[in-house]
């Protein structure tokens, strides 16, 4: 039976945990609200070492918490992160996403600065500031960075913040052992979609929209342990899936994939999301790793990276390629349908179109269509913002007074 | 018809046909030993990378399977220019650069946005039957494609 303004309003006949208010999707005070107490808080990847590989390589990175920041590897080879902002007026330091610099000059008034944020000269110093300001009250902001877990360079603009190592805590157990030989990226790109990060989070963390996907259906759905898959929640929100033996050569045009991974069985899959928004996702040749970086409540940007073994034969990464395209290239079959699916909900969960809940109510023993991992992420959400996803301008708290 | 003239009207009926969705046609116009890539470049990896890559069986799978797939839906129209063709006849062949902007065109109302810009890279066969496809790299300057689409340009 259809369902009338009262009864769409109405809470769902659900646990607290089940469902989600769509205002936490829509309003502009809970994505600042995120960007302070979620994104500069948490430890955030910015790139792979794979892309600054030498000294004085350097990638910029616009920190989804707002900091525009560079990642540049030092003469002594250690990667250190700094804002891409000019303490002098505020220039951007760093335009290109990549490059090379012994040397960081401001093209604004050519201070200069080097790989370890020091400022090395400022021009015409001592004239115009005597010696009320030098080099050493000018430094670069310096950001807490770490490689870790597959050699990605993690952020962290809290100074305060916890080690990655505890951050992450157990929660990639699952990958660890796959993940210690270099790895090296061969795909980037990235897509920009009207919907909201935690939908995107989402869609990775549940598997219920199999559905949705033809090439999941006949390679994994329906063949033996799919259902076996169990969900884990670690502490900090993250989770993780467990393998199963996917059936690539169940899809016409297809076939078994040849390479594998170290360590990984032939056509297994892992998949862990890590808060706010990262997910590591292995399938038996390719690790792909999305990083979501949101622009606003309903924008997006996501970026792609598809990596092999740096120790790869160029036949090797060829066929890794090959499989990385069939399904998660821009025109791969299974990535285009997930950014369909988040963007038809960017399309309805838009302020005043009167959308209203969410609901991650299906318990199924926590295997593959349990939404439990969503339930988990937004137990962590809700402890993080102080504000219940349910309820999170406390209108239901103040009403049960 | 001259063989010029052949030769760039294959490369605009191939976009066209494609337009039409016309996967048959399409396969029609192409040697047996077709190869398609699009490949594009990073600046972020600093590396050349292939989105897509098939031989004539792949590209026929991956035209059966379509139907299959939850697309979007939206009709793209493939505007080619053909600049340069580099015929040469003791090998039978001809090298042909053309550019490539793509537009597409949303179901509610017909808006039509810019959705990539590239360029062709075609390799023609010149046979008894007139000219064919033999290769083409679709060579994309565009990287940010949203939500992607399912049928390669
Ligand atoms: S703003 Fe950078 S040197 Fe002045
Ligand atoms: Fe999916």
């Amino acid at each position: 039976m259809s369902r009338n303004a009262v009864e769409w309003k109405q809470t769902p006949s659900f646990p607290e945990s089940h469902y989600v208010d769509t205002r936490i999707y829509t309003e502009e005070d809970i994505f600042l609200d995120e960007q302070r107490k979620i994104f500069n808080k948490c430890w955030i990847i910015a790139c792979h070492e794979s892309e600054i590989p030498n000294a004085y390589d350097y990638r910029t990175f616009s920190h989804p918490g707002g900091p525009p920041l560079i990642v540049i590897r030092g003469e002594d080879m250690k990667v250190r992160t700094f804002y891409n902002i000019c303490p002098h007026r505020g220039n951007t330091l760093l335009y290109e996403p990549v490059g090379n610099a012994k040397r960081i000059t401001c093209i604004f008034h050519a201070w200069s600065f080097n790989a370890t944020g020091d400022c090395i000269d400022i021009s015409r110093g001592k004239e115009g500031y005597q010696d009320r300001f030098g080099c050493k009250d000018a430094g670069l902001r310096e950001v807490k960075t770490e490689l870790g877990f597959g050699g990605f360079v993690w952020v962290n603009v809290d100074d305060e913040s916890c080690t990655l190592k505890e951050y992450i805590g157990e929660a990639m157990g699952m990958l660890d052992e796959h993940l210690d030989q270099p790895l090296e990226v061969f795909h980037y790109h990235k897509a920009i979609v009207n919907t909201n990060y935690k939908l995107w989070h989402d869609t990775n963390s549940e598997f219920y929209h199999d559905y949705m996907h033809y090439f999941n259906r006949i390679t994994g759905m329906i063949q033996p342990g799919y259902f076996d898959r169990k969900y884990t929640g670690y502490p900090n929100g993250h989770a993780s899936v467990g393998s199963m033996a996917i059936k690539y050569d169940a899809y016409e045009g297809s076939k078994a994939r040849g390479v594998g991974w170290p360590g990984l069985a032939p056509g297994g899959w892992v998949l862990i999301d890590i808060f706010p928004g990262m997910t590591y996702n292995l399938r038996t040749s390719v690790l792909r790793m999305d990083t979501a970086i949101p622009l606003g409540p309903n924008k997006l940007l996501i970026e792609f990276r598809g990596l092999g073994l740096k120790s790869d034969t160029p036949e090797q990464r060829a066929e890794r390629i090959r499989d990385h395209n069939m399904i998660w290239g821009p025109f791969g079959r299974n990535l285009h349908e997930d950014l369909l699916g988040v963007h038809g909900q960017g399309l309805a969960m838009r302020e005043r179109t009167d959308s209203r809940w969410v609901i991650h109510g299906r318990e199924e023993n926590m295997t593959i269509h349990d939404e439990g991992g969503m339930r988990h992420f937004y137990a962590e959400w809700s402890r993080r913002m102080g504000r219940k996803a349910y309820d999170p301008y406390g209108e239901q708290a103040v009403a049960a007074k | 018809m001259d063989t010029r003239t052949a030769i760039t009207e294959l490369i605009h009926r191939s976009g066209l046909i494609m337009d039409e969705r016309d996967f048959k046609g399409y396969l029609d116009l192409c040697a047996p030993d077709y190869q398609y890539r699009i490949t594009a470049y990073s600046p972020e990896i600093r590396k050349d990378m292939t989105w897509l890559e098939h031989d004539k069986a792949g590209m026929k799978s991956l035209f059966e399977n379509l139907h299959r797939h939850n697309s979007d839906k939206s009709p793209i129209s493939r505007h080619i220019n053909v600049c340069l063709v580099d015929i040469d006849e003791a090998a039978e062949e001809a090298s042909v650069t053309s550019t490539i902007e793509v537009f597409r065109t949303t179901l509610d109302g017909g808006e039509t946005e810019l959705f990539a810009v590239g360029k062709l890279y075609d390799t023609v066969t010149l046979g008894h039957d007139g000219p064919a496809l033999r290769s083409r790299n679709v060579r994309l300057d565009t990287r940010l494609l949203g939500y992607g689409y399912h049928i390669p340009f």
